[in-house]
């Protein structure tokens, strides 16, 4: 009869086991540590691929921009000899309004799930991000096209089409949690959550996986590809949080989210940031934000640089 | 940093206290000066007692004092009014009296005071008044005080009750005893009654005088006023019937004056005689309380008030006054429910039209133009439509939907079709576009629960709102308003769990 109710908890275990809950990231950390006057700096990504370039960190190559509707119908001219690229808004989140051409010959656009679609396709696409349908808020928006990762070998038969990326959450300069976004079927080739992506949490010290999570329940198998997700591990893991480490410095943001994907051939690449992540990669690593918070908060030296940082974390002795 | 936070909370909690203080002075000034009531559409009887004095004047400078009623006792005084030309009137609060002087008349004298009272049945029967000295004996001689004395012994034996209805049923006997009959006089007027019970009592060591009022009655063009005894008794003062000898004000009765002054005096005139008249009306308490306060000490504070607005821009803030509230059942939903929903105050602006439209019909109804407006958006989003245009072309879509339901709802006596058009078309456009492009992004799933969550949002708010007890509190007290501001700003800086996180990050917490 009350079975219903073991699905359940009470705030004080919650308390006792470190979760943020969604007003306290708000209110605790959020307001505090993150400069409203900052968040163009992640919300536009051309801003963001500008500033990465200059502190170093890699990210996806920007074929064009577009901003304005008459601008919409040179798009081929701007794809020029470009087989293959990524249609996304400048100020979008959550993947939203990403469109993933895998192969663009003679007129006809093939998506990422195989799908193929006409330059009219596009053309509206592309109209939809710029009047602001994607954008937060519904601002007017501008279209950025990009280079497609190619996406590392290791995650293949974890994900189910799209591009599967690594989330950290950096907090005053640290990286403390990590988790990477599997697309599954029902996420529509997305590596978002929210859309039903598999998450798995992973050690921010090895890289290695700790816990799945897909729409807020634990998983350990990949739904679609039957995949063991307990034997992640993200190579390159010094570099990943590396990016994160170098986004703060870059941004000045206390509390930020940063998405990194790995190509084959380039290494880990920023994708984008994100001034207000999620709170689901909690569930995914099994360790509430507010217990690495504290630790930060109270362990963790100040005045170091990105590189001191990194090490800093990855040889922090934690008690089990 | 945490400090700082702790103060924030701090400060919003003594203003949040300081508006509560205020609040509740406010309330129970507005209940005990304006009438208000918790309780809307109550009714309360309004008297218009006329008092029509007149008497010829002898030629010297004239001044009249009359007796008023006090506010205190079962009725409350909402309008006093003289007419009374070419005198000077001023009032004497704590003797109740009101004083008219003119210099010398010739010719007869008519002068109307005029008072709307209304029943204040909560404070009826309560009569407190100072503790009187010990009565004087009477002066009588011997055989008189014999038998008084005998007459008070007979009343003892005589008849149950306290010494007073003792003695008044003694003295209203039919046929009377013997003794009372040769110690009555024989002209027995109402006055000479009291005179001679408060004499008896006096004997008694308990004080009495007598009291005027009268019955209000419509039926009754002119009448004079009665006479009451009044004893103190057991700590109080008590109104008794000088026939029948039952305690307390009767049901509908004025007292005029206590204490046993005249009624009315009139210095250079005679012949003066006072008459009566009553009129009842029956008035919804509210605007009677609004009346009332637009008399009352607080004139200029009423003055900036809601209730002395025009009737079409009360009935607006009436409306208004009840948003704060819808506000605050958003904020609970959202931030410590956590559910989400399609923007935030969609779901306010759905529950008003719920309460516009009724609730089943409502819901029907949004059904209907959701499913209907969601069917066509499908279509139209294989049209490669612009955002804008296609926005603009669901909200015409929504506009035709709602013009077919109410037209054939008409057509076939359907009233609930007809309730289509209280729904505000943009905020329906908003969600129909929303829910599908959250179809096409995050899925079917997601669309319908934000539909669901937002739909749950706007039915909890329509029951705070449509109740119509919380409107008329709402309103009548706006004050409120003012501490559902605090509540909501310190739920502002509520940090702990969301009731669905409790859920949601249940995995995190082992066993």
């Amino acid at each position: 009869m009350f079975e219903w109710l073991k699905k359940w908890t009470s705030p004080s275990k919650l308390k006792r086991a470190g979760v943020m809950g969604m007003n306290a990231r708000n209110f605790h950390v959020i307001s505090k540590y993150n400069n409203r006057r900052l968040y163009p700096l992640v919300d536009d990504k051309v801003k963001t691929k500008t500033l990465a370039s200059k502190i170093g960190i890699s990210t996806p190559k920007l074929i064009g921009k577009i901003e304005f509707q008459y601008e919409v119908k040179n798009i081929l001219q701007i794809i020029g000899a470009e087989r293959e690229f990524v249609i996304k808004p400048a100020q979008g989140s959550g993947g939203k309004g990403v469109l993933v051409i895998k192969d663009y010959s003679e007129g006809i656009f093939t998506t990422a799930s195989g799908k193929k679609i006409t330059y009219n396709d596009v053309y509206k696409h592309i109209s939809n991000i710029l009047s602001g349908l994607y954008s937060l808020g519904g601002k007017y928006d501008a279209a950025i096209i990009e280079e497609l990762v190619h996406f590392s070998d290791i995650f293949k038969e974890y994900s189910y089409q799209g591009v599967p990326d690594v989330r950290l959450i950096i907090y005053k300069g640290y990286p403390i949690l990590a988790m990477t976004r599997l697309p599954t079927k029902a996420s529509g080739g997305r590596a978002n959550l929210h859309q039903g992506a598999v998450g798995v949490g992973l050690d921010i010290q090895t890289g290695k996986a700790l816990h799945g999570v897909c729409r807020d329940k634990p998983i350990t198998i990949q739904p679609d590809t039957g995949a063991d997700l307990m034997q992640i591990e993200v190579p390159f893991w010094r570099e990943h949080l590396l990016i994160g480490a170098l986004a703060y410095d870059m941004t000045g943001l206390g509390y930020l989210g940063a998405d990194i994907v790995l190509d084959a051939r380039k290494g880990p690449m920023m994708l984008e940031l994100n001034a207000r992540p999620g709170l689901a990669i909690q569930i995914a690593n099994g360790i509430g934000l507010k217990s690495r918070i504290k630790e930060v908060d109270k362990d963790y030296p100040e005045g170091l640089s990105a590189e001191e940082r990194v090490d800093f974390v990855l040889n922090y002795k934690r008690e089990k | 940093m945490l400090k700082k936070f702790a103060s924030v909370r701090f400060i919003l909690f003594v203003f949040l206290l300081i508006s509560v203080l205020f609040a509740a002075y406010s309330i129970y000034y507005k209940i005990e000066y304006w009438g208000f009531s918790f309780m809307p559409k109550t009714n309360t009887n309004v008297w218009t007692v006329e008092a029509h004095i007149s008497f010829d004047p002898t030629g010297d400078p004239i001044k009249v004092s009359l007796t008023t009623p006090r506010s205190n006792a079962a009725f409350k005084v909402l309008e006093e009014n003289v007419i009374a030309p070419d005198y000077k009137v001023t009032k004497n609060q704590s003797a109740s009296r009101l004083i008219l002087s003119a210099s010398a008349q010739d010719k007869p004298q008519d002068i109307y005071y005029k008072i709307m009272l209304f029943d204040n049945v909560a404070s009826r029967g309560k009569m407190w008044a100072p503790q009187p000295d010990e009565p004087e004996a009477p002066f009588f001689d011997e055989q008189k005080l014999a038998a008084a004395k005998q007459i008070l012994e007979l009343s003892k034996k005589k008849y149950q009750g306290d010494r007073v209805v003792q003695i008044i049923k003694l003295l209203n006997e039919t046929p009377l005893e013997p003794a009372v009959q040769a110690y009555l006089p024989i002209k027995n007027t109402q006055s000479v009654m009291v005179e001679i019970i408060s004499q008896l009592l006096a004997l008694e060591k308990i004080s009495a005088r007598a009291a005027r009022g009268f019955k209000l009655e419509e039926s009754k063009k002119s009448l004079s006023p009665d006479l009451m005894l009044e004893a103190y008794v057991n700590g109080s003062w008590r109104v008794y019937d000088i026939k029948t000898a039952k305690k307390g004000v009767p049901d509908n009765f004025i007292l005029f004056q206590r204490g046993g002054k005249s009624l009315i005096d009139v210095e250079g005139g005679e012949n003066s005689v006072i008459k009566f008249s009553v009129l009842k009306s029956v008035t919804p308490s509210f605007n009677l309380a609004k009346q009332r306060a637009k008399i009352s000490n607080s004139k200029s504070w009423f003055d900036y008030s809601i209730y002395n607005l025009p009737l079409a821009q009360q009935n607006t803030l009436k409306w208004l006054s009840i948003f704060p509230l819808a506000i605050l059942v958003i904020v609970i939903v959202r931030n410590i429910i956590g559910l989400q929903t399609m923007g935030t105050f969609t779901p306010m602006l759905l529950a008003m039209s719920l309460v516009k439209t009724g609730f089943w019909p409502g819901l029907l109804c949004f059904a209907i133009i959701m499913g209907l407006g969601l069917s066509i958006r499908f279509v139209m989003s294989k049209l490669n439509l612009l955002l804008v245009p296609r926005i603009s072309a669901v909200v015409i879509f929504v506009i035709l939907i709602m013009q077919i339901l109410t037209i054939t709802g008409y057509r076939l006596h359907f009233a609930i079709a007809q309730s289509a058009v209280f729904f505000p078309i943009i905020i329906m456009s908003w969600i129909i576009e929303r829910a599908s492009i959250t179809w096409e992004e995050d899925g079917a799933l997601n669309a319908g629960r934000e539909i669901i969550y937002s739909l749950v949002a706007a039915i909890a708010t329509y029951f705070v709102i449509n109740s119509e007890y919380i409107r008329h509190i709402m309103f009548a007290f706006n004050e409120l308003n003012l501490v559902i501001l605090f509540i909501v700003m310190l739920l502002g800086t509520y940090t702990g769990y969301r009731l669905v996180e409790l859920k949601r990050f249940r995995p995190l917490v082992r066993g």
